[in-house]
């Protein structure tokens, strides 16, 4: 069923940071595999050849500290906060670039290296301009924390002054405040080898080396997806998110607004993580409780809108395999996803003539916004005017696409605020919330119920697993339980940069009520073989399109799920930092068991939206109303800058 | 502003990508001609050139910004002149000569003037340290300029040179020369006997000669060689690194000019010991007047045989070499910068291991050595590895070739054996009566009186062969002051020690300047000199505080107390 295979290579080109990085052995290969002795301050440990001195003494549960380093980058060796001292060696090595390929004597702490890190911390923040009161990653910074452990009382080489470069809040994502940056290129790493955009890179050399933008120019005008991904991976405070919450506390000052929150899935799984809890700890009903605590007049369950979703863009690849295999029209198939505001900008950079491929349906964050202004203020006999509509999103790019122009159908804006992650919790801190320990609460009314399906949105594959639930059963009338337990597609899950799975349509069933109207029978499907893809990341995003342009295997899917970010929403640049490989997993374990939970786990279950299929949108999915208020276009904007 | 017709500035990159490849390795290249044509690199050339190799605008930015001779926010002059402002030029009289060139033009450095015709800079080390002060105007250099000439210069450049009593080459001025310099051979020579010879037989002798790298690593060449040989890849490459950047050093552009045949026979016979079928020179920016002539030079190889397919009908031995430019950036000299300097990056040193032997050029096995190494290794098979290593010491054979600069009556190129003491070197070079000699150039040490008895070899005082010389009335801060400024420009600046620990030595030094640096903080710079030592990432930046840690080590009472001129 699933292509075991790795379906790509990392990355198609090959760029700097990997090259460097990449662990190459010496002269003789057959070498692999062999085990070598080292010793890490007197401790032995036999590890295989090509491994660092920093995994060899993460294995030891020995601490060595880093900077620039992050387990979801290549190597870059710039930072030396790592360095250790190795007998034989005249000087000191990065322990994070050092790759083992013979018996080596290293000890951590020397003299040497304490006093060489104690100067790099001291040049670091001789240059690191600003007071850690005064900045938004007080207590979660690395500099900070470095500078803790390491015992640093005074600017050694002094203190820089003045800004040098000031901040440029331009963009709706994501601010840079260059003044805090040390210059650990994880920014430009995670910009150029993991997402493929290239915002940043280093820029001059020697003492007049910084991390800038092309020509300067501010992040508003650049080629940049808002993903926040650089966010979650800097060390400081140098990139961060553009938080709305002073404009959100004035909206519920304000009695006159009637404010309302949605929280989208993956949060949930990750707030905790701010208030010191091991990832993976869902909260979802204590925050609801907090969140009323903290004034807004409703809550309610993105869930829904992921239901709603599902609907909208399933019956829409329904619609278009009939338009294709029927009616033999022209068709742009494989379908994509849309739901990833980063993946949306960045086909719109970089592949705009796949533009035709993308479903029409909005986000979620978006379709809510709308029901929110339209259907939910004519139920409770509110003015739109009087609604603010925030989103708790783990998302920077939902910033960016509230904003967006066509976003207001409703003849208001879909969604007023996008918020992330830290920004609640860092709102729940102001209002002194001990959410660990808040009483449970539900949903508001009427989107109240979600599926477990608009649950597992969080987790890359998501999307994909449960649209195949609802079109599955649509088409098959049998249950999707009777291929997958539990209704586990395993095979879309996991974090394999790029996944392929084929489903086989054995057995076609009545054309459910709610798509009669669209289509006439599922005879023309029968013996077609669904073909679906799951991509997280952009550059693994960049793959499959490239291979759908060279006619390769994609080019046959049917439909193609793209989140821009690693993990998907779980991994989103406005989630708890750190985010790394083993946090991810543990949030896609808290969202999966909440799927598990669920009384009802396929979107065309969830009475909510039977009910609003019903009472609102009366001519069906991809209908007259569903298509005003529901769907949208999007913006070829091509690589061009001016 | 200038409208650029991005149509055709796509064709433009078209041609250019025939020319030099459509990976990323042809980005330096072909951004070297478009500033040809537009003066300077506008906007949507970057752009264009980013999309035309699959890569990102900022990408090509940060490579264009990381190289001094390109420019990417302003069109710069039709003539742009580079005055040298290194430790020998400025010991000349460098200052004066600036003084001048701004009064002619009427503009600071860094600046353009308002016609476009100048734009007046400063570059390091233009290799013409026994000659200077010395200065560059596109691909022309000057030496030995005074305030006078400067203005004739001037005036020159507004003819557009069409009528000049300066001569267009500046001839290298070899005062000593031994077995190396005379070697009498003729071109092609060595590498016919060494096409006789098996691989293993090339490397042994070569390993039988002791001969050891002569940028100043000192990396036993043959070991080096070897390895390449044996590691596996698709492609191995022949790197000669001809980017003599290291201030006070002027041999290889004399070697490069005079002993070109030998040199690209060294480099043909690495290439057959190792197994490579493609080369490359990486030649200075500075060296730009070079490039045509040694073009001319593979041409003449190519007719002949010497170059291309089964050369001298060996079968199966195929070699190439291409010129590559360097754009101004010094850091470039290191091998692993040099590559990603090849390879259209930033020219960062990389994490090592894996070594260019096996990690080199796209990945592939790689040799770099020096313009003098080939030079040698060529000899080495042509005559013999004894009549190398009879000359030198146990631990450093042969003879080596020295660039001599600074205060002394002799000034200018020497081949001495390795081993010779400092205080003979003086003598030769009538400096008898030197304070202090920097050994090395800016990334080496600097020595006082009292360790002039020791000797030049790598067991002693290693040198790439750069030699300065302070005579009696040197400030000794001053010169610190010139090499950490270098330093300051020339770091790389990826990692921390190099890029933020220099910065602050030459903070250090104007406090000493002004008299206000207490015996405490000076101890706690040294301390940090030994941190950037200790924990750079590249050996240039390992070096970078030795010449600043050797003259406060060996002048202290020079450069304490001091009482500012103005006070």
């Amino acid at each position: 069923m699933q292509d075991k295979d790795k379906l790509f290579e990392e990355t198609t080109r090959s760029p700097k940071s990997t090259k460097t990085a990449s662990v190459k052995l010496p002269v003789n290969t057959e070498a692999i595999g062999a085990l070598i002795k080292v010793t890490i301050d007197d401790k032995e440990i036999r590890v295989p050849m090509g491994t660092t001195i920093l995994e060899a003494a993460g294995k030891l549960g020995l601490n060595i500290p880093t900077l620039c380093y992050h387990e979801d980058l290549c190597i870059s060796g710039v930072c030396r906060i790592c360095i250790v001292e190795i007998e034989g060696y005249r000087t000191l090595q990065a322990s994070c670039a050092f790759t083992i390929t013979q018996p080596i004597n290293v000890h951590t702490h020397t003299r040497k290296v304490r006093q060489a890190r104690r100067h790099i911390l001291d040049l670091l923040l001789s240059n690191h301009y600003g007071e850690c009161y005064t900045c938004v990653r007080n207590n979660n910074c690395e500099l900070q924390k470095l500078a803790n452990e390491y015992g640093v009382d005074f600017y050694r080489f002094g203190h820089i002054e003045k800004p040098t470069y000031g901040r440029d809040e331009s963009s709706y994502a994501i601010v840079r405040d260059m003044d805090k940056c040390i210059m650990c290129r994880r920014c430009v790493r995670t910009c150029i080898d993991l997402q493929e955009v290239g915002v940043y890179e280093a820029m001059n050399k020697g003492a007049e080396t910084h991390i800038g933008t092309f020509m300067d120019n501010p992040m508003a005008q650049l080629i940049c997806i808002n993903c926040g991904q650089c966010i979650n991976r800097c060390p400081t405070g140098a990139l961060h998110a553009n938080d709305p919450s002073d404009a959100i506390w004035a909206a519920i000052d304000d009695p006159t607004k009637h404010v309302v929150i949605q929280t989208a899935p993956a949060p949930r799984s990750a707030i905790g993580e701010c208030f010191g809890l091991e990832p993976g700890t869902p909260l979802t009903f204590e925050m609801n409780t907090a969140m009323r605590y903290c004034g807004f007049d409703k809550v309610f369950d993105t869930n829904f809108a992921a239901d709603l979703t599902i609907i909208e863009e399933g019956t829409e690849l329904i619609l278009r395999l009939y338009n294709a295999l029927v009616k033999k029209g022209q068709q742009a198939l494989p379908q994509f996803t849309s739901c990833s505001p980063g993946w949306v900008k960045y086909i719109e950079h970089f592949y705009p003539e796949f533009l035709p491929n993308m479903s029409s349906a909005k986000s979620p964050q978006q379709m809510f916004g709308a029901v929110i202004k339209t259907y939910y203020a004519e139920l409770n006999n509110i003015d739109p005017a009087d609604i603010v509509t925030v989103a708790l999103m783990p998302c920077t790019a939902k910033k960016f696409e509230c904003n967006r122009p066509e976003m207001n159908d409703s003849g208001f804006k879909d969604i007023d605020y996008g918020l992330t992650t830290r920004e609640l919790a860092q709102m729940f801190k102001e209002t002194g919330i001990d959410l660990i320990n808040m009483k449970k609460s539900d949903f508001d009314d009427p989107f109240g119920t979600a599926t477990g399906s608009g649950i597992i949105f969080g987790a890359t594959g998501g999307v994909m697993e449960s649209a195949l639930r609802s079109v599955y059963e649509f088409i098959s009338g049998e249950k999707i339980e009777n291929l997958f337990e539990h209704a586990r597609i395993i095979p879309v899950r996991g974090f394999e940069g790029v996944r392929y799975v084929e489903l086989p349509i054995a057995k076609i069933g009545p054309v459910p009520a709610i798509l009669k109207h669209l289509v006439p029978d599922w005879n023309w499907l029968k013996g077609v073989t669904l073909k679906v893809a799951v991509a997280h990341g952009t550059a693994n995003a960049k793959n499959i399109l490239d291979d759908i342009k060279a006619g390769g295997r994609m080019s046959e899917c049917h439909f193609i799920e793209f989140m821009a970010c690693p993990g998907g929403c779980l991994g989103g640049g406005g989630m708890p930092i750190p985010t790394d490989e083993k946090i991810r997993a543990a949030r896609a374990r808290a969202i999966y068991a909440e799927d598990e939970s669920s009384e009802v786990r396929k979107s065309y279950e969830n009475p909510a939206i039977i009910r609003l299929y019903s009472e609102f949108l009366a001519d069906g999915p991809c209908g007259h109303k569903s298509h005003k208020l529901l769907h949208t276009g999007y913006t070829p904007r091509g690589k061009k800058l001016v | 502003m200038q409208i650029i017709d991005r149509q055709k500035v796509n064709e433009q990159i078209n041609d250019l990508k025939k020319k030099y490849g459509d990976d990323r390795s042809a980005l330096m290249p072909i951004l070297q001609d478009l500033q040809e044509i537009y003066e300077y690199l506008p906007n949507v050339v970057m752009q264009e050139t980013a999309h035309a190799l699959g890569i990102h605008p900022v990408e090509v930015e940060g490579v264009a910004s990381f190289y001094s001779f390109f420019r990417t926010k302003e069109k710069q002059g039709k003539y742009v002149i580079r005055l040298c402002r290194t430790i020998s030029c400025d010991l000349a009289g460098k200052s004066n000569v600036a003084r001048q060139l701004e009064n002619e033009l009427g503009v600071k450095f860094g600046e353009t003037t308002k016609d476009g015709k100048f734009t007046l800079e400063y570059t390091n080390c233009l290799g013409m340290c026994d000659q200077g002060p010395a200065l560059m105007i596109n691909d022309r250099l000057f030496a030995k300029v005074d305030p006078e000439k400067a203005s004739q210069i001037i005036a020159d450049c507004r003819r557009d040179f069409l009528k000049s009593d300066f001569p267009k080459v500046v001839p290298s001025d070899v005062k000593k020369a031994g077995p190396i310099l005379d070697h009498g051979l003729k071109p092609a020579e060595a590498l016919k006997k060494a096409l006789g010879m098996s691989r293993s037989d090339i490397i042994n002798t070569i390993r039988e000669s002791g001969l050891k790298g002569r940028g100043g690593a000192g990396f036993p060449t043959a070991v080096k060689w070897q390895l390449a040989g044996a590691a596996k890849g698709k492609n191995k490459y022949v790197v000669c690194n001809a980017d003599e950047g290291e201030p006070g050093t002027f041999k290889d552009r004399m070697l490069l000019y005079e002993h070109t045949d030998i040199l690209l026979d060294g480099m043909t016979i690495g290439a057959y010991a190792i197994g490579a079928s493609k080369g490359f020179i990486y030649l200075r920016g500075e060296y730009l007047y070079m490039k045509k002539y040694l073009e001319e030079a593979l041409k003449n190889r190519r007719s002949e045989n010497l170059l291309g397919k089964n050369i001298l009908g060996k079968d199966g031995f195929n070699f190439n070499i291409q010129i590559r430019m360097g754009a101004g950036a010094y850091v470039c000299g290191e091998e692993t910068a040099l590559i990603e300097s090849l390879e259209g990056y930033r020219g960062e040193p990389r994490n090592r291991p894996p070594f260019p032997v096996d990690t080199g050029f796209q990945g592939n096995p790689t040799i770099v050595n020096n313009v003098e190494t080939f030079i040698d290794a060529a000899l080495i098979i042509s005559k013999g590895a004894e009549w190398f290593n009879e000359h030198g010491t146990e631990k450093s054979k042969g003879m080596k070739i020295f660039s001599i600069s600074g205060d002394c009556r002799h000034p200018g190129i020497y081949e001495f054996p390795f081993g010779i003491k400092v205080s003979e070197l003086l003598k030769e070079v009538g400096g008898e009566d030197a304070k202090a000699v920097q050994i090395g150039g800016a990334s080496g040490h600097c020595i006082s009186r009292k360790d002039f008895n020791r000797t030049i070899a790598f067991e002693d005082i290693g040198s790439g062969g750069s030699i300065i010389v302070f005579g009696p009335d040197t400030d000794m801060l001053q010169v610190a002051r010139n090499f950490l400024e270098f330093f300051v420009e020339e770091s790389c600046g990826q990692c921390t020690p190099c890029r933020d620990g220099n910065p602050k030595l030459l903070e250090g030094v104007e406090m000493l300047e002004n008299g206000r640096c207490s015996v405490a903080y000076l101890n706690e710079l040294k301390k940090l000199g030994e941190t950037i030592q200790n924990a750079s990432k590249c050996g240039l930046g390992q070096s970078s505080p030795n010449a600043f840690l050797s003259i406060v080590d060996n002048f202290k009472p020079e450069i304490l107390g001091r009482v500012p001129e103005a006070e």
